[in-house]
């Protein structure tokens, strides 16, 4: 059995030993983590021990040190220990909580996630876009201020994957780590905060009952000003770069080349199956107890459906792989797994703090952990906490759209902080790790993990996300 | 011995077998893209790569692969910028980037890099 077989075989292993369980344990109420923590205050389920956020750091440490430090061993075994350190608090919850309610809530979260963002992959990965035009920081930041835009309409993953290759071509000759790394922040993630359908967060908000418009209509003013000023970094040091750009000397057609117009058809399919949720269309079937919803049936159909029928010379001139989506998935089976401790222990300190707690520092504590952990989950946990605060009920729409309606600020603090942040690291947010791998099959020379922490996301970002701060959520109670 | 030209107009293979890749003709490697692994460490020492030029083939072991058949699936291909040996190694316009993909028989398809792959040299 190959290497890639047997940590699919451990996977499908842990998914049957998983569902196998939830038979045998699963009298225990469906419940997620912020239902648990946020109607009564009172947790009715077990808190984790604190030590069983020890695989989550470890996952977070090795992710982080393995490219660096033991590069081969990492690219060899990540699958293997990815998965078998989400297997220790699988067995944790099923045999010592006896928890199966989290870990199905989890298992769902994740098959959501995988489906969107394999689904929006596999279609992108059919559609050819070729610029011949001479790469200038303003058209840089035309591009860049596009992507933010449509990240909007078809997702950061979408646009991510809609735009990469075609950013690195435009820039071919004079290339830097640089211009990833601001795709990253730009497209991959901050310009995604207008519209549920830009972010998991707000998705998963927009499912718990945030009107769909909410978020463009608070949002958009700490939006604008953010993007124009990361975009403005980017011109500064983009010009810098003008003079490589200049010794290259080359004749330009001008002309932009589009191939792959049936896979815009995918993509719209699946934007328009993001919606087909019993949450949001009350004729949908519930699927429940299966982890998977018609949305998710829909989204794999359009990840096989794409592949077979885009176009072959695409599919070979994008060096169309699974492998990036391959990567997220074993690397977010792990950290959906094993962050479960950790976002409960989250949950319940917010909550038993909750009414100390104001907008900045959730703006912070959302921010801060969403670049680290998964932003969703994080998300919908202070939102939990936040709603606690006011004794207001998460599982209830119609006290979420009076806390919509109510306390606005708190609402915002956490959908800008939890998308935003999600830029300051590569496992941030689900299509920077895919906007990574691509960049460095092209043979671009990304930095580390701590690389890009230090030499970017701290001196460009954290100054802005303090302003932001500053501006909007400090002094608000 | 054919150069790299008269190679690509005749279709001409290379060969693979396990981690090691043969070229029939002779080039200095400057940079390779295999995966997501970018060798530039074409030394003695190196851990990446090891590289055997003779006057009619280039042979590259990938250390770090024991098959490469099992990472390069059917649209991925390994990258190379090199020299043909005898051609000035500092002109840039000498510099060449070359696919190559695994296809049956341990034959390797080798295609001059075109605008539509991504490369950065």
């Amino acid at each position: 059995m190959s290497r890639r077989n047997s940590s699919i075989f451990i996977l499908l292993i842990s998914f049957i030993l998983f569902f196998v369980s939830t038979e045998l344990f699963g009298n225990e109420k469906f419940i997620d983590t912020a239902a648990v923590l946020s109607s009564s205050g009172e947790s009715s389920l077990k808190l984790p021990d604190f030590y069983m956020v020890l695989p989550f750091f470890i996952l977070l440490l090795m992710i982080a040190t393995g490219p660096l430090f033991y590069r081969h061993f990492w690219e060899r075994h990540y699958p293997k220990i990815s998965i078998l350190l989400g297997l220790i608090i699988v067995i944790y919850y099923i045999f010592f909580l006896k928890d199966t309610g989290s870990l199905v809530h989890t298992l769902a979260e994740y098959i959501s996630f995988i489906a969107l963002l394999s689904s929006l992959f596999v279609a992108s990965g059919g559609i050819l876009i070729k610029v011949d035009r001479k790469a200038t920081p303003m058209l840089n930041v035309i591009v860049l201020l596009f992507g933010a835009v449509i990240a909007n309409i078809i997702g950061t993953t979408g646009a991510s994957m809609l735009l990469i290759r075609p950013f690195i071509k435009i820039n071919k000759d004079r290339i830097k780590p640089y211009h990833i790394i601001f795709f990253i922040f730009i497209v991959s993630n901050i310009g995604g905060a207008l519209t549920p359908i830009g972010d998991p967060p707000l998705f998963l908000g927009f499912l718990r009952g945030v009107e769909f418009f909410w978020f463009i209509q608070h949002v958009w003013y700490i939006w604008l000003p953010t993007i124009l000023a990361v975009a403005g970094f980017f011109f500064i040091i983009d010009s810098r770069n003008e003079e490589s750009a200049e010794k290259v000397s080359r004749i330009y057609s001008n002309q932009i080349e589009f191939k792959g117009f049936r896979n815009i058809i995918y993509l719209m399919i699946i934007v328009i199956s993001v919606f087909i949720d019993p949450a949001v269309i009350s004729w949908v079937p519930n699927l429940h107890p299966l982890p998977i919803g018609l949305r998710e049936i829909i989204m794999f159909s359009m990840v096989y459906i794409s592949y077979k029928t885009s176009d072959k010379a695409s599919l070979k001139a994008n060096e169309f792989d699974f492998e990036p989506i391959k990567e997220v998935a074993f690397l977010f089976v792990g950290i959906f797994a094993t962050m479960i401790p950790a976002l409960q222990l989250i949950a319940y300190e917010a909550k038993i703090n909750g009414k100390d707690l104001t907008p900045g520092i959730f703006y912070w504590a959302t921010g801060l952990l969403s670049a680290f952990l998964d932003n969703a989950p994080t998300y919908l946990n202070f939102l939990a906490a936040e709603m606690g605060k006011f004794d207001l009920d998460i599982n209830h729409k119609i006290e979420v759209l009076k806390f919509e309606i109510e306390h606005p600020v708190y609402l915002t603090a956490i959908s800008v902080a939890a998308v935003f942040f999600g830029a300051m690291t590569y496992i941030g947010n689900g299509p920077n790790f895919m906007v990574k791998s691509i960049s460095e099959r092209a043979g671009i020379k990304m930095p580390t993990f701590f690389g890009f922490l230090i030499k970017y996301s701290i001196p460009i970002l954290l100054p802005i996300f303090f302003f932001i701060w500053l501006i909007f959520f400090y002094g608000e109670v | 011995m054919n150069n790299l030209n008269e190679i690509i107009e005749k279709n001409i293979h290379g060969l693979y077998y396990g981690s090691r890749v043969l070229l029939p003709f002779s080039a200095v490697i400057l940079k390779a893209v295999i995966e997501s692994d970018i060798i530039t460490d074409f030394s003695s020492h190196s851990k990446d790569a090891l590289v055997t030029l003779t006057e009619d083939y280039t042979e590259i072991y990938f250390l770090e692969y024991k098959d490469i058949e099992e990472s390069i699936k059917q649209f991925e291909n390994i990258k190379l910028v090199l020299v043909e040996k005898g051609k000035d190694i500092f002109d840039f316009q000498n510099h060449e980037k070359i696919a190559l993909y695994l296809e049956e028989n341990h034959k390797l398809r080798i295609e001059k890099i075109n605008d539509d792959i991504l490369f950065i040299e």
